[in-house]
């Protein structure tokens, strides 16, 4: 009690904070040496090869002689049309993704959560999130296909399919993949919303139901906003994987017919490795990493601010 | 104790970075395919795994006639391929020999200074009379000659002897029967032709055998550039196209490619227009010569002199191959019949050597209607033109399947000419 009354001097206050922060630099430099290697794999395995690639959208290169020619590249990409699509196509996906897998996702998951039985219900929803992107490109490759099961199913019950074909017409062709990717992608948003509802405290739930709040009321004003951590999770995930989509586009249309249902990432593949433009291929990819980047982050920042 | 438990810490990141280094230059191209080949083998790369074990035939028999036995690599994609070859060849870890393609794309490596000279090993042969000195062109750059072929495909319709039975018709010999054979097909509840743009490249082959069966020499101007995709000779193999499709010969447009050799074995489409490298599929999957034939489809016009369209790989050596000397002399040999005939065999298709006579009955009868006709030989379109063209060309044309309309000849074509202009100024430029 006495040491608490003794007032501390000018000196000793600035001696302490001298010694604290001698102490903390200490601790950082201590902590340099672990952070190191993380540091290392990082630059090696990211930042290298991105600045490899903004150089090499810089230059014309077919993978055998290279030369620079500065922003050439980017110019014939904006005068490109099938770029212009490509750009569309990716717009579509990402809208699609945002709303289908996610919609669908939560919509599962409370309806499963509430029902008896559910949990064995939403099996049916979660597995195909166990199949790699390539099998369910095979396996709606077999149903959407003009001899495939959809047109067979179309003339079972005496209807006429679309002339046209699911997968050869644009917009068709990127809407049913889209489709085809929620099948997949719908699952492991049904788990982490699930993961979100469980974690609601029953107290909550109860409070709201006497205070008369039930249904559709008790969703939005006490259940809704208490998902919204797993929400900025599972909707930053979708964005960052619509804008990355290939293996589903690239086996079932090879982004054809043409270049119609291309996305930036098969763009990118095709130039790089079907064209062997590397120089082309390269602006692409500087192209799609600048989106990413700059959607994530703006999502990000802005989620997180809020929360 | 401090000081030592740091040390001992930087001695564990000292560990792993070197672990590290020492995994990652195990995985470097050159540890396996440079050092791995056996005493007295040379190292081949490809990128087709039903080839590996004829290469090693191949290498058997080389070896017995004074070559090197191979010790073959393969890359099942073949996009992928075609970058590990781009890349491994401007270094030490390429194999010593790579698996290409002739004509441009042939052009386009060896420009690059990758491949060896192979203008001796050609001569050689020429003079043994082991290969057929006017294919000349399609192996070289510059005058010189970079690549031997492996085979030599000649592109032909095979025919389901079946449904030619059920149907009741024989292979045509003019244009018009061969038309009046897919009327009957597609009557009798069969798909007459199959066609897909599904695997990207084979959107080219009906455009290829129509224009190729109605002018050979416009073709082969047009596949030098020396003539425009917006004539007359071009629209018109247009137009009979989109009559075709309109009459519903040919399989959807999204058909799967690798669904051919099955479609074809249980009689859903009748014909198929593929090169004879297709051969060997059909025999693995079982079928004989009473199940299938083949025949070079007829001229447009009868009076016209027969066309058939061929392929051939390659077979090159790298400049910077590990054992150069050894590679070469074992091309010596490559087209010797010892080696072209076991490896022919196994691969079920024609060999580059005339003398070279295959034991497969399907095969047997492309060669004698080739060597009665005496048709002039065709560059397929796929080697024909600057790769950059050809990669655009089949997208244009992949997109006109979908809509094989009269009206939606002329876009196509203007697109065909338009990027024809550009790929060929760069190519001459030598991007």
């Amino acid at each position: 009690m006495a040491l608490a009354t003794v007032p501390k001097s000018a000196a000793g206050d600035a001696t302490i904070s001298r010694r604290r922060a001698a102490n903390h630099s200490r601790a950082r430099a201590q902590a340099i040496p672990f952070l190191l290697p993380a540091l290392g794999l990082v630059a090696i395995m990211l930042l290298v090869p991105f600045a490899v690639t903004v150089y090499q959208s810089f230059t014309s290169d077919n993978g055998i002689t290279s030369s620079f020619i500065g922003l050439q590249n980017y110019g014939d990409l904006i005068n490109d049309p099938s770029f212009v699509r490509s750009l569309a196509n990716t717009f579509m996906w990402t809208i699609g993704t945002l709303i289908l897998p996610v919609g669908v996702g939560l919509l599962v998951a409370i309806l499963t959560n509430s029902i008896p039985g559910g949990r064995w219900l939403r099996f049916a929803f979660v597995l195909p999130y166990a199949i790699s992107g390539a099998s369910t490109a095979v396996i709606w490759g077999f149903i959407l296909r003009s001899d495939g099961a959809l047109n067979q199913a179309i003339r079972f019950f005496g209807l006429t399919p679309p002339s046209s074909g699911w997968l050869l017409e644009w917009p068709n062709n990127t809407l049913v993949m889209i489709v085809a990717n929620t099948w997949q992608a719908t699952g492991v948003c049904v788990i982490l919303f699930l993961v979100g509802l469980q974690a609601i405290p029953a107290e909550t739930l109860e409070a709201g139901s006497l205070d008369g709040a039930s249904g559709a009321r008790l969703f939005w004003h006490i259940v809704f906003p208490q998902l919204r951590p797993v929400m900025i999770v599972v909707i930053g995930m979708s964005i960052a994987n619509s804008l990355r989509v290939f293996d589903l586009i690239w086996l079932l249309t090879k982004g054809g017919p043409g270049s119609v249902s291309e996305t930036l990432a098969v763009t990118m593949y095709r130039q790089t490795f079907i064209l062997s433009d590397y120089g082309a291929g390269a602006a692409v990819a500087v192209v799609l990493a600048i989106i990413v980047v700059a959607s994530s982050w703006l999502y990000l920042q802005r989620q997180l601010k809020k929360g | 104790m401090n000081g030592m438990r740091i040390s001992l810490k930087w001695a564990g990141v000292t560990a792993a970075a070197v672990t590290l280094s020492l995994a990652l230059g195990a995985c470097t191209p050159g540890s396996s395919s440079t050092k791995d080949a056996g005493s007295g083998s040379i190292t081949l790369n490809g990128d087709r795994s039903d080839f590996v074990a004829a290469y090693k035939i191949a290498g058997d028999a080389l070896s017995k006639v004074g070559g090197s036995t191979i010790d073959p690599r393969n890359v099942p994609s073949t996009e992928n391929y075609q970058q590990v070859i781009r890349s491994s060849l401007q270094t030490n870890s390429t194999t010593d020999l790579v698996k290409w393609w002739n004509g441009y794309r042939l052009q386009d490596l060896a420009r690059s200074g990758g491949l060896e000279d192979l203008t001796t090993q050609w001569n050689d042969a020429v003079q043994k009379g082991w290969v057929s000195p006017e294919t000349k062109d399609s192996f070289s750059y510059d005058g010189k000659v970079y690549g031997l072929p492996l085979y030599k495909s000649y592109w032909v319709m095979f025919y389901n002897k079946k449904v030619f039975d059920k149907v009741g018709i024989k292979p045509p010999t003019t244009w018009a029967e061969f038309m009046s054979n897919n009327d009957k097909i597609k009557t009798a509840g069969v798909a007459p032709l199959f066609s897909t743009q599904e695997a990207g490249w084979t959107s080219f082959i009906w455009f290829e055998e129509i224009l190729s069966k109605l002018d050979p020499d416009f073709y082969a101007k047009l596949m030098k550039g020396d003539a425009k995709y917006t004539d007359p000779t071009a629209q018109k193999a247009m137009a009979i196209w989109s009559d075709m499709s309109a009459k519903g010969y040919f399989t959807p447009a999204d058909t799967a490619w690798d669904s051919e050799p099955s479609l074809f074995q249980k009689g859903t489409v009748a014909q198929v227009p593929m090169g004879t490298w297709r051969n060997g599929t059909f025999t693995s999957n079982g079928m004989t010569s009473q199940d299938y034939g083949a025949y070079v489809l007829p001229m447009v016009d009868p009076g016209a002199k027969q066309s058939v369209i061929v392929e051939s790989g390659v077979i090159s050596v790298a400049a910077k191959a590990p054992h150069k000397d050894q590679a070469l002399k074992t091309m010596d040999e490559w087209l010797n019949p010892d080696v072209q005939t076991p490896w022919v065999n196994k691969i079920k298709d024609t060999s580059a050597n005339p003398k070279v006579i295959t034991d497969d009955p399907t095969l047997k009868s492309v060669t004698d209607q080739v060597a009665n006709t005496k048709p002039t030989e065709l560059n397929r379109y796929w080697e024909a033109s600057p790769p950059a063209l050809i990669e655009g060309g089949v997208q244009i044309l992949a997109s006109f399947m979908v809509n094989p309309s009269q009206s939606n000849i002329a876009p196509t074509l203007d697109k065909l000419q338009s990027l024809a202009d550009s790929e060929w100024a760069k190519w001459k430029a030598g991007k």
